[in-house]
C-alpha cells in the first residue's frame, strides 16, 4: 500500500514538473543578446585636440565644431594650443595632456619634425594620437584628418587668382608658418599649377607671416609697396587674405590687386562685398572640429575611418592610405558670402 | 500487489508465455519506434532551427542595406547648392520671395526624389523653420500630427529616426504600409540646424526579400521593432499589430519552439540591425514534419505488422509448448480414473518429448504393476475360489454318493469300499487347497481317481489312458489344471458318445527359442470336437486375454489364465479340434524340479508335509 501511494505522489509531481515546462524551448541558438545596459555601458573618453594656436577666428570655428561634437558624441573635448603658432609651446601642451591621461590627442603641428617625440611618447602611453588640419611625420600618429586634397586646393586657389587677373601678372604669396607641413605641400601645387597652365604669371615672393594677423597685414603693405605692377596677393593661410585686403582696400587697389585665399568667410564678408577681395576659398572648420572628434571618438571604439564612410552630419568622408579628407573646398564670393557664418 | 500476483501465477502457461512474448517483443519495438521518430522530428526541427536564422539574417541583411540606402536619400538635398542656399535663409521675407523658394525646393523634391531613382518613395517633406516643403506620389492625410509635436526646434543630434505608422496620422491614399524616415537637415558648414526632412517610404518591397526566405507555404515571417510593433508581415493584415509575445522570447539570435499552444510553432528570429528591428519567421511543427509523416506512418504499418507477427509467433511457440503439456493433462486425467490405455505420441526429441516419453514408461510401468500386484492377486483368489467351487462340485459329489448307495444297494462291497477310498483321497487332495503347486505325480493321481469315479459310475463307457514320459514324481505342477480340462471333455463327450475315450499324456520337450525345458500335458479324447470356428474364437480368446471375461468356457480360461499369470503368457493351454473327431488340449508349464521347490515356491513344502 505504502509503495502505491510513492508511486502516486511521483505521478504527481512527474505532472507538476510538466506543468512548469517553459513556454519556449530553444532549438538553435547563434548567441545571446546583450540587453541594453550591456551596451551602453560606456566610459566617459576625453578627446584633446591642439590646435596650431588659439584666438584666431580659424581656429575658435575648429573649437565650436569640436565642442558640439563633444556635445552630440558623449565624450569629454579639451580645446587647448599655444597663443602662438610655436611647435615648443604646443610641445609642453601635449606634456600636460599625456599627464592628464586623455585618450586621443589630435594635433595640428606647427613643426612636422620637432612634435614627433612627444607625440611617440603619447602613443607609448597608449593614447591614441592623430592629427589635423596639419600633419607631422606619419610614424608619429595613427592618421591624419586632412580638410581637403592639398593638391587639389592648391591648383584651386592659383585657378581662382587666374580668374581675376586674366592669367597675366605678377603676383605674391602670403604664407603661415615657414614650417608648416601643410602650407607647403600647398604651397608647391599652386606653383606646379602656374607653371602648368599660367606661363605668363610670375610669382614674386613668398612671405611667411607665422600666422600672426599684424605681421601678415605689415608684409602685404610691404608686397604692395614694393611691387607696384603686383596684380594679385594669395592668401595660404587664414590669416593671410584678410590683412591682404585690408592692405589693398587702404592702398585703395581695390579691384586692381586681386586678392584671394585661404580664410574663413566672416573675417572677409566686408572686404568681399567691397571687391577688396574677390574669392577666398576654405572648407568649414567647424566640420572640421566636428569631424576631428568624431573620428577620434570612433578611433577609442576600434573603428577605424574607411573610404566613402558616412559621419552623422559630416558627411561622406575620403580615406586614401592613413589620410582622412574631409571633402570639397568652398569658395567664398561676395553672392554667397552671407550663407555662411564661420 | 500479492493479490495481483496470485492472479498472474494463476494463469494459463499459455496466456503467461503469450504475454510475455508480446512484452518483450512490443515494448522494445515500440520504444525503438518512438525514439526514431522523435529523433528524427527533432533533427529536421534542429535543421530548421538553424538554418532559418541564416535566411532571416541574410534577409536582415538585405533589409538593413535596403535601409542604408533609403539612409542617403536626405544626402542627395546636399547636391543642390540652391535648395540649401533657401533653407539657409531667414523666414522674415515676402510671400513672393517665400513661395519661390517653395516652389525652387518643391520641384527639387519632385524631381530628385519622387521621380528619381528610387520608387518606393511615397513622399518627402521638409520642415524648415516654419516652412514645411512637400513633395507626394500619392495623396496623403495628416502631415500636421507630425509637424505640430515636432513644430519647428526638433534636434535629433544629427541622427535619424524612424517612425512607425502607429507613431503618427499621416496616410497615404490606399493607405499602403509605409516607414517614415526623419532625418535633421544639418548645415555641416555652419554646424546650423536647417530643419528635418521626412521621406516616406512604402514597404511593399520587401515583399520580395519575404518571399524569397519564404522556404515553407505556412511560415509566417514578420519584421517588428523591439517593442513588437510589426512593421511588416507576409500577411499584410497583420501590420501595425503589436506582437505581445515578443518580450517573452528568448533573448537570442536563432530559433526556438513553443510548447504551450494548441499549434506549437516553430520561431526563428534575428536580432542583427542597426534599427533594433528583430525579424521573425514563425512555422507550424506540423507543416516541418510533413515528411517525416511518411516516416512515421511506415514505421507505425511496420510496427504493427512486426506486432501481429510475433503475436502470431509467439502464440504458436506457447501453443507448441502448451499443447503437449495440456494433452499430457488430460491424459493424466484419464489415467488418474483408472484408464490405462493411453499413448502419448511422442512428437519431439525435446523436453516435452522426453516427458512424454517418461509418462508413457511411467503408464507402462504402472500399468504392469497393476497388473502383477492387483490384478493377479484378483484373479488367483478367484481362481482358487472357482477351485474350492469345483473341488466339492456337489453335483459330482451327488452322483457319486448316489452310485456308492446304487452299490451298497446291490451288495457290491468292493465298488462301493473302492469308491469310498477314492472320493475320500479326493476330497482330502482338495481340501489341502492351501498349496499351490504338487508333484506332478500328485496331479495325475488326482485325475485318475475322478477318472476312475466316473468309469465306475457309467460303467465302462468311459476308458481312460494315462502315459507318463516323464519322472512324475520329481517334478511340480499347479494344482487343479487338469480336472476343469477333464471334467469339460467328459461333460461333453458322455452326451455325445458311447464309448468315451479320454488319453492323457505327460512329456517333456526342451523349448529351443526360449532356452528352458517345459512338461506338457496332453488331455485329448474322442468327442464331438467343436467348429473351427469356436475354436479360432477360443484361442482368441485365450490369447487375447487370459484373465478376462467368464462364460461357460470358465473352465479352460481360468486354466489358461492361471498358468499364465504365474508363468507368463507364452505358457498356457492350446486347443485343437476337430469336428466328429476330437479334442486335443495341451497344457505346456515350465519344468520345475522338486529339489527346487524351497526356493521356487513358498507353500510347496506344507503341502509335502501333509501327503506324507
Amino acid at each position: 500500500m505504502k509503495r502505491r501511494v510513492s508511486l502516486f505522489l511521483l505521478l504527481i509531481l512527474f505532472l507538476a514538473g510538466c506543468s512548469q515546462k517553459p513556454a519556449y524551448e530553444i532549438v538553435y541558438s547563434s548567441g545571446e543578446v546583450k540587453t541594453q545596459s550591456e551596451t551602453n555601458e560606456k566610459r566617459q573618453v576625453t578627446i584633446a585636440l591642439v590646435p596650431k594656436l588659439v584666438n584666431i577666428p580659424y581656429f575658435n570655428a575648429v573649437e565650436e565644431g569640436a565642442i558640439e561634437a563633444g556635445e552630440d558624441l558623449g565624450v569629454h573635448v579639451i580645446y587647448r594650443g599655444p597663443a602662438v603658432a610655436d611647435a615648443d609651446q604646443q610641445i609642453k601642451i601635449i606634456n600636460e595632456l599625456i599627464n592628464e591621461k586623455v585618450d586621443v590627442i589630435a594635433v595640428s603641428a606647427n613643426d612636422p619634425d620637432k612634435l614627433v617625440p612627444v607625440m611617440k611618447k603619447a602613443q607609448s602611453q597608449n593614447i591614441k594620437v592623430i592629427t589635423w588640419d596639419a600633419d607631422t611625420h606619419s610614424s608619429s600618429r595613427e592618421l591624419f584628418i586632412n580638410m581637403v586634397d592639398p593638391e587639389t586646393l592648391g591648383r584651386h586657389l592659383m585657378d581662382t587668382l587666374a580668374w581675376n587677373v586674366n592669367e597675366e601678372g605678377d603676383f605674391a604669396i602670403i604664407t603661415g608658418a615657414e614650417s608648416a607641413a601643410n602650407l607647403n605641400v600647398w604651397l608647391n601645387w599652386i606653383k606646379i599649377q602656374r607653371r602648368e597652365y599660367y606661363p605668363k604669371m610670375n610669382l614674386v615672393e613668398v612671405t611667411a607671416s607665422d600666422d600672426d594677423p599684424h605681421k601678415a597685414y605689415i608684409q602685404a603693405k610691404q608686397l604692395l609697396a614694393e611691387y607696384p605692377n603686383l596684380k594679385g596677393i594669395i592668401g595660404n593661410s587664414s590669416v593671410g587674405p584678410p590683412a591682404a585686403a585690408q592692405a589693398v582696400k587702404e592702398a585703395g587697389k581695390s579691384g586692381k590687386v586681386a586678392v584671394v585665399g585661404l580664410s574663413p568667410p566672416n573675417p572677409m564678408n566686408e572686404y568681399l562685398k567691397i571687391n577688396a577681395a574677390q574669392v577666398v576659398t576654405l572648407w568649414s572648420p567647424k566640420k572640421l572640429g566636428f569631424l576631428t572628434v568624431a573620428i577620434a571618438a570612433n578611433l577609442i571604439e576600434g573603428k577605424k575611418p574607411y573610404d566613402r564612410q558616412d559621419i552623422p552630419q559630416v558627411g561622406k568622408i575620403s580615406v586614401k592610405d592613413d589620410m582622412v579628407i574631409m571633402g570639397e573646398p568652398i569658395d567664398f564670393t561676395k553672392e554667397n558670402v552671407d550663407q555662411y557664418d564661420f | 500487489m500479492i493479490f495481483k500476483w496470485k492472479q498472474v501465477k494463476n494463469h494459463r502457461l499459455m496466456t503467461k508465455l503469450i504475454v510475455t512474448y508480446i512484452f518483450i517483443t512490443v515494448i522494445p519495438m515500440a520504444l525503438i519506434g518512438l525514439t526514431a521518430y522523435n529523433q528524427y522530428t527533432k533533427s529536421i526541427e534542429e535543421q530548421v532551427g538553424e538554418n532559418i536564422p541564416k535566411l532571416l539574417e541574410q534577409a536582415h541583411e538585405q533589409i538593413n542595406a535596403y535601409l542604408n540606402d533609403i539612409r542617403q536619400l536626405p544626402d542627395l538635398l546636399y547636391n543642390s547648392a540652391q535648395v540649401i542656399e533657401v533653407l539657409r535663409k531667414d523666414t522674415f521675407q515676402t510671400n513672393s520671395s517665400l513661395l519661390q523658394d517653395q516652389f525652387i525646393v518643391n520641384s527639387y523634391l519632385t524631381k530628385t526624389f519622387i521621380n528619381g531613382g528610387n520608387p518606393d518613395i511615397l513622399g518627402v517633406f521638409i520642415l524648415s523653420k516654419n516652412r514645411l516643403f512637400q513633395s507626394s506620389k500619392v495623396s496623403y492625410t495628416g502631415f500636421e500630427s507630425i509637424a505640430l509635436p515636432y513644430g519647428q526646434d526638433m534636434d535629433l543630434n544629427g541622427k535619424q529616426a524612424i517612425i512607425l505608422p502607429n507613431q503618427t496620422n499621416l496616410r497615404f491614399k490606399d493607405a499602403p504600409p509605409y516607414i517614415l524616415l526623419m532625418r535633421q537637415i544639418t548645415d555641416t558648414e555652419n554646424r546650423m540646424n536647417l530643419g528635418t526632412m521626412f521621406i516616406a517610404v512604402d514597404m511593399s518591397s520587401f515583399k520580395s526579400i519575404f518571399e524569397k526566405i519564404n522556404t515553407k507555404q505556412q511560415a509566417q515571417i514578420s519584421l517588428m521593432t523591439n517593442t513588437g510593433y510589426i512593421i511588416y508581415h507576409s500577411n499584410l493584415q497583420y501590420i501595425g499589430r503589436i506582437n505581445k509575445h515578443l518580450a517573452d522570447y528568448p533573448k537570442i539570435n536563432g530559433s526556438f519552439k513553443t510548447t504551450n499552444e494548441d499549434e506549437n510553432r516553430l520561431i526563428s528570429i534575428s536580432r542583427t540591425g542597426s534599427e533594433d528591428w528583430i525579424l521573425e519567421q514563425s512555422i507550424p511543427l506540423k507543416n516541418l514534419t510533413e515528411r517525416t509523416d511518411l516516416v512515421r506512418n511506415t514505421t507505425i504499418i511496420v510496427f504493427v505488422l512486426v506486432v501481429l507477427l510475433s503475436t502470431i509467433i509467439s502464440i504458436f511457440l506457447a501453443w507448441n509448448v502448451s499443447r503437449p503439456i495440456h494433452r499430457l493433462t488430460s491424459l493424466m486425467k484419464k489415467v488418474e480414473k483408472g484408464d490405462f490405455d493411453v499413448d502419448l505420441p511422442i512428437e519431439s526429441s525435446d523436453e516435452v518429448g522426453m516427458l512424454a516419453k517418461s509418462f508413457n514408461s511411467m503408464v507402462l510401468e504402472i500399468k504392469d504393476l497393476i497388473k502383477q500386484n492387483y490384478q493377479i492377486k484378483l484373479q488367483q483368489k478367484e481362481a482358487e475360489l472357482y477351485a474350492l467351487q469345483s473341488q466339492i462340485n456337489p453335483h459330482f459329489m451327488y452322483n457319486t454318493l448316489e452310485t456308492i448307495g446304487m452299490a451298497v444297494e446291490e451288495d457290491e462291497e468292493e465298488t462301493v469300499v473302492e469308491m469310498v477310498s477314492l472320493l475320500g483321497r479326493m476330497l482330502r487332495y482338495s481340501i489341502s487347497n492351501k498349496e499351490k503347486v504338487v508333484t506332478i505325480d500328485q496331479e495325475v493321481q488326482h485325475m485318475q481317481d475322478y477318472l476312475t469315479i466316473q468309469k465306475i459310475r457309467f460303467e465302462d463307457r468311459i476308458e481312460f489312458y494315462i502315459y507318463e514320459k516323464i519322472d512324475t514324481n520329481k517334478y511340480l505342477t499347479p494344482k487343479f489344471i487338469l480336472q476343469p480340462i477333464v471334467e469339460n471333455a467328459i461333460k461333453h463327450g458322455l452326451d455325445h458318445q458311447q464309448n468315451f475315450r479320454i488319453e492323457i499324456f505327460i512329456s517333456s520337450q526342451m523349448n529351443l527359442v526360449k532356452n528352458r525345458e517345459e512338461v506338457l500335458f496332453k488331455i485329448i479324447d474322442n468327442g464331438p470336437g467343436m467348429p473351427k470356428e469356436i475354436v479360432t474364437q477360443l484361442t482368441n480368446e485365450l490369447e487375447s486375454d487370459p484373465l478376462g471375461k467368464r462364460d461357460a468356457r470358465f473352465g479352460l480360461i481360468n486354466v489358461h489364465g492361471r498358468l499364465a499369470m504365474m508363468f507368463g503368457e507364452q505358457y498356457g493351454l492350446k486347443i485343437e479340434s476337430q469336428m466328429n473327431q476330437g479334442t486335443e488340449v495341451i497344457i505346456v508349464i515350465p519344468l520345475m524340479k522338486l529339489e527346487n521347490l524351497g526356493i521356487k515356491m513358498g507353500g510347496g513344502g506344507e503341502g509335502e508335509d501333509e501327503k506324507n
